[in-house]
């Protein structure tokens, strides 16, 4: 069984935002208007974090693109009363909108913020929206789900073609559409697999790793293009 | 309460269950389609669901036919019914047949038919019901699905495959092949 999980590589992230709005437009994540941006709830799956460099106060930033880091010891499943977060077989933590009450016990367990709450019906389903994902109602969390209906589309294609599935059809919309390549995916629990690979690296490193949240998003530090 | 409102009371309660159960009748009277397709004849001259419904084994959503492979069969000779002619008037327009969708799964649901009609081998009227004896076309869905008909199916066939070691391979290498995971279904 796969354990999916993404490497990030901060030296190539040069914050250009193109992961942040491939997510909205594949994962139909609602634009929440002025008013509501302006109480603190704009929702966005993938959040590029901005940093100043500690060395280099005020000349250098850091940027940090965030999505959920699909942690494989969850804090978030673990306080939801209605199992409508839970990490799969396969590590993917799973947010299943059709059960959640809206609790938001999840989001305040969320160490890395990466949970949103529709305040309102930002949207309908309809043409310009991805068929493969639901429009989320009023009153329930997202989340970013590595874009796991990329995952279902791919396993019914080998399925209906009678082949085997092969682990690199499988890429979320994030790490497709980044420019400087900083995005990596794949199985973690392959050796030989490139994300395998780089997270064995000295340069990976967790996000709060000390909280024991064990994320699969891995970054590698940057610095280290620069020389 | 007097005694003088509470017949104003039942008569404002009566127009409002008039007019709820107005709306019911509108809301379920069901859907019209533009031409009385019969299944049944069709059916019986051993036609599969899938000559018509051919998007089945290849995509998630099995669709309506267009006009096009309707006139395949219907283009040539003299005709006397009404439906027929209905069909080469939008071939003759150019235009496809207005049908409307009448099965509709919940919008947080992802049931691709391909993998079911294919590789699973499912009968379509194991979902849909005896589309096979209708000699019109149905309002509404003849069967209303529930989730445990998707989970206890999946439920029953995976118990069942792990007794077969082909299959069991096969569920291995594809991962998941009877998944009963929540977001295997849901989006
Ligand atoms: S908001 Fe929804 S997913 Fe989060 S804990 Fe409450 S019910 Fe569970
Ligand atoms: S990053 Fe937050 S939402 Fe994602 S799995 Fe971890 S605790 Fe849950």
């Amino acid at each position: 069984m796969a354990l999916w999980g993404m490497v990030i590589d901060l030296d190539r992230c040069t914050g250009c935002q193109a992961c942040v709005i491939a997510c909205k437009a594949e994962n139909n994540v609602p634009a929440v208007g002025e008013k509501e941006a302006k109480r603190e709830r704009i929702i966005s799956w993938m959040q590029v974090l901005t940093e100043t460099d500690e060395e280099h106060h005020g000349e250098k930033m850091r940027f940090i693109p965030r999505p959920c880091l699909q942690c494989d010891d969850p804090p978030c499943t673990k306080v939801c009363p209605v199992y409508a977060t839970y990490r799969n077989p396969e590590g993917i933590v799973a947010q299943i909108y059709a059960r959640c009450i809206g609790c938001r016990f999840c989001m305040a367990a969320c160490p890395y913020n990466a949970k949103y709450f529709n305040w309102h019906t930002y949207q309908k389903e309809g043409p310009g929206q991805n068929p493969d994902v639901s429009v989320r109602p009023k009153g329930v969390v997202e989340k970013c789900t590595f874009c796991h209906h990329r995952l279902q589309k791919a396993r019914v294609r080998a399925l209906a073609e009678k082949r085997d599935f092969d682990p690199r059809e499988y890429v979320p919309a994030c790490a497709e559409a980044c420019p400087a390549q900083a995005i990596f995916f794949g199985d973690l629990s392959d050796p030989v697999s490139e994300v395998a690979r780089l997270a064995r690296s000295p340069r990976a490193f967790k996000l709060q790793e000390e909280l024991g949240t064990k994320p699969k998003v891995i970054y590698l530090t940057e610095g280290e293009g620069g020389g | 309460m007097t005694s003088n409102t509470t017949p104003r009371l039942l008569l404002l309660l009566v127009i409002l269950g008039a007019f709820l159960t107005l709306g019911y009748w509108v809301n379920c009277s069901g859907v019209e389609q533009p031409i009385r397709f019969p299944h049944k004849t069709h059916l019986d001259l051993n036609l599969a669901c899938t000559t018509c419904h051919y998007r089945a084994e290849k995509d998630a959503v099995a669709g309506r036919p267009p006009t096009a492979l309707c006139l395949g069969c219907h283009m040539g000779g003299d005709t006397q019914s009404e439906e027929i002619k209905k069909i080469r008037a939008y071939g003759e327009k150019g235009q496809e047949i207005p049908w409307r969708r009448v099965w509709r799964l919940p919008e947080h649901v992802f049931f691709p038919h391909q993998a079911h009609v294919t590789a699973a081998g499912l009968k379509c009227q194991t979902c849909h019901g005896p589309m096979e004896t209708l000699t019109r076309p149905p309002a509404r869905p003849l069967k209303t699905l529930a989730m445990d008909d998707c989970v206890g199916c999946h439920k029953a066939r995976s118990a069942a495959q792990k007794n077969k070691a082909n299959e069991a391979r096969l569920a291995t290498v594809t991962a998941q092949r009877l998944p009963t995971d929540c977001i295997a279904c849901h989006r």
